[in-house]
């Protein structure tokens, strides 16, 4: 990469080409914008597609509308569903949600990376020499990484709008490209806030940390905006609300563009005013460079690794005791109207369940994913101990790799097992508060259910890392992304159950509205260990592996 | 047994096509500090990595006061302490917490000695490591080396960005661990480093060991440097038998002889020679000897990385 930015600068005949840091933003912006917007794009063509073979006539759609139509137990989740009957209706509830955060998501670590990463890598120094001032290279950089937003739309929308030409479909062009608008002002909006976040923190993971905050409470908001009629309101102050507001394709109402387009230009207002003021590498929000030693945790690694995770862990645990909660309190409400129609109440009573408990089943899966991404995290922060040169200075000492790695994963594992009870006990009590009828040992049993599949997310991805380091971190996230996808695309419309099956979060049963499956929990948790062990051998056996 | 701290068996590391390390053999004994000079790219650190069990040989093996450097990693290094250099310590804990953590994972500090480290290389230990400067962090690694006061110090260009002030407290920390009966293995660039603190000195290139041997034996080896002037004509010396690299200027002469200097001496007392002044070669003339044009071929493979 270094490389590449010299050879870049110097392309330029000679003299550092003043607009090089905008050009190597945009490069990669576009390159990913690009790749995602195939993602969306297509994401929505299944939808509709799917929607439209699955249920081709009115009456198959109005049970649809019966089953979802106006449950605030599934509007909380994914926003509520106002035109089911309707392909664009459907297509609208079914993507816009998941889509909008999903572009969020990629905003805010695309313009961290591009931004303040690329800067604590040193690489902005060697460019700044020149003539670009720092001031400078942030509005570069936000012009490349706009850049990458154009081409995201672009993508998405050439995909949608050609797929709502189909006659079965029947999306027109302008409806389909605001769809397209819709979700890419998510990425728009939360790739300002991380650019912003990067002036104020000193490190990426930090500003990645930030933003992430902001886009787990605008997420929280509309959550609960969108469980009760009376709370809609709530909507206007959450900047996913403002994109469930746009209402795509349904009732459009371009409007809500004016508050994503004053915090967009805000942001970006203030990460230019801010790129002046401080100095490279540097935080604006005070950082303490001296402290005294707390030694309590550096007894040795497994301390250490709990010390350097304690502010990721800190965030993970209130974000899932905080979504516990909330899920746990609108679980009455998503219950009832799931054992509304009189054939499913016969199904949950046979099986001795509540009706909270039955849409706490569904809903719990989140639960499930989120852990995913712990295990994913514990593995991107093993490698990087690796990458950064740090665990040489464990490894010269009398500690075995196998122990180093052991301990770990052991590490890991019980932060998992942690992470499930906390999602338990806490949805749990948000139940309990609200009366919901939710028991307390079912939702144990419950909350060791959505521990399995990130037990095994992680055997695997200490398998790839034994093996094969430098792609570790993105064979997991590929594997966690692929099993959400395909999650997601399942659901309601039939797809190959091949398929399906390769979906870790497929395997887990709907607790607590179904027992428990411990024998496939079992299988998982054993696929896990046997990769993780598989991963152990392998590290022993090779070198240490910069990046 | 092992009176050898470190002793390799025909040690070889590939990385794909790059032979980085060929077939060495190398032995320090006990108590003995020894020098590894050669141009970027010769295989220093590809060495001192495998003899840390961070690579994994290709062929061959090693060991460290007779453990084996694979297999017997844990033992082995309970006995030995390693600076890199460059320093990549945790950014977020402070000099005092990065020490006492890599103390406990060590299991063995001299106490008092930190302290007088700490003193000795002006550490401000309450600075947290993203805030200290690149040899401030580098002065860290090397309490956090030399304050386990193990018996082997294996150090890959320790000093790369101290000052010269504190280039001397570490010659004088390497002086202690040689009174201590510590034996060193010491990469550098810094010849006059080397050439102060070494018993022997090891030549590398290409991952070959072309030189091993005390200075004074290496200088033996090699050329001896010879300025004459005369007070006639100057004498043409290219024929004589050893003699290398003559430069004339004006009436006097600068030539290199290797081997015995006797056919030359009779020349120049023919010649009527008015002074004559002979040097042994200083380390670096060694080196560039060593290396002149021959080392270009392999220093530039580090580069593709
Ligand atoms: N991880 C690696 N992958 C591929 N090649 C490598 C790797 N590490 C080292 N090499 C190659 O092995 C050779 C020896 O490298 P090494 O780092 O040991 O040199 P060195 O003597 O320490 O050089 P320097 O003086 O620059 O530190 C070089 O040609 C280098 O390109
Ligand atoms: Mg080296």
């Amino acid at each position: 990469m270094l490389a590449e930015v010299q050879s870049e600068a110097s392309s330029a005949s000679g003299a550092v080409s003043s607009t090089v840091i905008a050009r190597v933003t945009a490069r990669k912006a576009v390159r990913s914008g690009f790749g995602w917007g195939l993602v969306f794009g297509f994401y929505v063509a299944t939808q509709a597609l799917a929607y439209a073979t699955s249920y081709p006539t009115v009456a198959s759609r109005e049970l649809l509308v019966q089953e979802f139509g106006s449950n605030p137990g599934v509007s909380a989740l994914v926003g509520p569903a106002t035109q089911l009957d309707t392909v664009p209706g459907y297509t609208a509830w079914k993507c816009l949600a998941v889509l909008a955060i999903t572009a969020a998501v990629w905003g805010i670590l695309s313009s961290t990376r591009l931004t303040r990463g690329e800067e604590d890598a040193g690489r902005w120094e060697l460019l700044l020499a020149g003539q670009t001032t720092r001031r400078g290279a942030a509005i570069q950089a936000l012009v490349g990484m706009a850049a990458g937003l154009v081409v995201l739309f672009i993508t998405s929308g050439v995909i949608i709008v050609a797929t709502g030409r189909r006659s079965d479909i029947g999306m027109g062009t302008s409806g389909a490209l605001f769809l397209a608008l819709a979700i890419v002002v998510g990425a728009a909006m939360f790739s300002a806030l991380g650019a912003l976040a990067g002036q104020l923190s000193s490190t990426r993971r930090q500003a990645s940390g930030y933003a992430s905050a902001l886009l787990g409470a605008s997420y929280a908001i509309r959550m609960v905006a969108d469980s009760d009629t009376s709370l809609g309101w709530l909507r206007w102050l959450s900047p996913l609300g403002w994109i469930e507001e746009l209402q795509p394709l349904t009732r459009p109402n371009p409007l809500a563009l004016v508050p994503i387009a004053v915090l967009t230009a805000a942001a970006v207002a203030l990460t230019v005013y801010l790129a002046g003021r401080r100095d490279l590498g540097a935080s604006t929000l005070p950082d303490r460079s001296s402290s005294k030693a707390h030694l309590r945790l550096l007894s040795g690694q497994a301390g250490l690794a709990l010390r350097l995770m304690r502010p990721t862990l800190v965030s993970w645990a209130a974000a899932i005791i905080a979504y516990g909660l909330l899920l746990g309190s609108i679980a009455k409400s998503g219950g009832k109207i799931m054992t509304s129609s009189p054939s499913m109440q016969l199904v949950f009573e046979r099986l001795g369940v509540t009706g909270a408990e039955a849409y706490l089943g569904f809903a719990l899966l989140v639960m499930a994913m989120a852990l995913c991404f712990v295990a994913a995290g514990q593995i991107s922060a093993t490698r990087t101990e690796e990458s950064s040169g740090r665990l040489e200075y464990l490894l010269v000492r009398p500690l075995s790799r196998t122990s180093w790695l052991g301990c770990r994963v052991a590490l890991a594992t019980g932060i998992l097992v942690a992470g499930g009870l906390l999602a338990g006990l806490s949805t749990w009590a948000g139940a309990a508060a609200n009366h919901a009828g939710v028991r307390f040992s079912p939702m144990i049993g419950a909350s060791m259910n959505v521990v399995p599949p990130a037990l095994l997310l992680l055997g695997v991805g200490v398998a790839v890392y034994g093996a094969l380091p430098r792609v570790a971190v993105s064979v997991t996230y590929a594997v966690l992304v692929w099993s959400l996808l395909v999650e997601i695309t399942s659901g309601v419309v039939n797809v190959n159950h091949w398929m399906i099956d390769t979906s870790m979060f497929h395997q887990m049963a709907a607790a607590p509205s179904v027992p428990v499956d411990w024998t496939t929990n079992a299988v998982m948790v054993a696929i896990g260990a046997l990769s993780a062990l598989l991963g152990l051998a392998a590290f022993a056996r090779r070198d240490l592996k910069g990046e | 047994m092992a009176s050898h701290a470190i002793k390799t068996f025909a040690l070889t590391k590939r990385f794909g096509d790059t032979e980085a390390l060929k077939d060495l053999d190398l032995e320090v004994s006990e108590g003995e500090v020894v020098g590894i000079l050669g141009p970027n790219g010769a295989g220093k650190t590809t060495l001192i990595r495998l003899l840390l069990g961070l690579l994994i040989p290709s062929g061959g093996r090693a060991e460290i006061f007779g453990l084996d450097c694979h297999s017997q990693t844990v033992e082995g290094h309970r006995r030995l302490a390693y600076v890199a250099g460059e320093s990549n310590l945790w950014p977020t804990l402070t000099g005092a917490e990065t020490l006492h953590l890599l103390g406990q994972v060590q299991g063995r500090v001299d106490t008092q000695y930190r302290e007088v480290l700490v003193e000795r290389f002006e550490l401000d230990v309450t600075k947290k490591v993203r805030a200290l400067s690149k040899g401030n962090r580098q002065k860290l690694s090397l309490v956090a080396a030399l304050m386990t006061r193990a018996d082997l110090l294996v150090l890959d260009e320790p000093t790369s960005g101290l000052d010269p002030l504190m280039e001397q407290a570490f010659r004088t920390c390497i002086a202690e661990a040689r009174v201590h009966g510590q034996s060193v293995l010491l990469s550098s660039h810094i010849l006059s480093e080397v050439e102060v603190l070494c018993d022997r000195i090891g030549i590398l290139r290409a991952g070959v060991l072309v030189e091993m041997g005390t200075l004074a034996e290496m200088r033996h080896l090699s050329a001896l440097t010879v300025e004459a002037t005369f007070d006639g004509a100057v004498p043409d010396l290219s024929r004589v038998p050893g003699v290398t690299m003559v430069e004339v200027l004006g009436s006097s002469v600068k030539c290199q002889v290797n081997g015995t200097v006797e056919p030359l001496l009779r020349v120049l007392a023919d010649s009527g020679v008015r002074e004559l002044l002979s040097r042994e070669p200083s380390l670096e003339e060694l080196f560039l000897a060593h290396y002149g044009s021959a080392s270009t071929g392999q220093s530039d493979a580090s580069n593709a990385r």
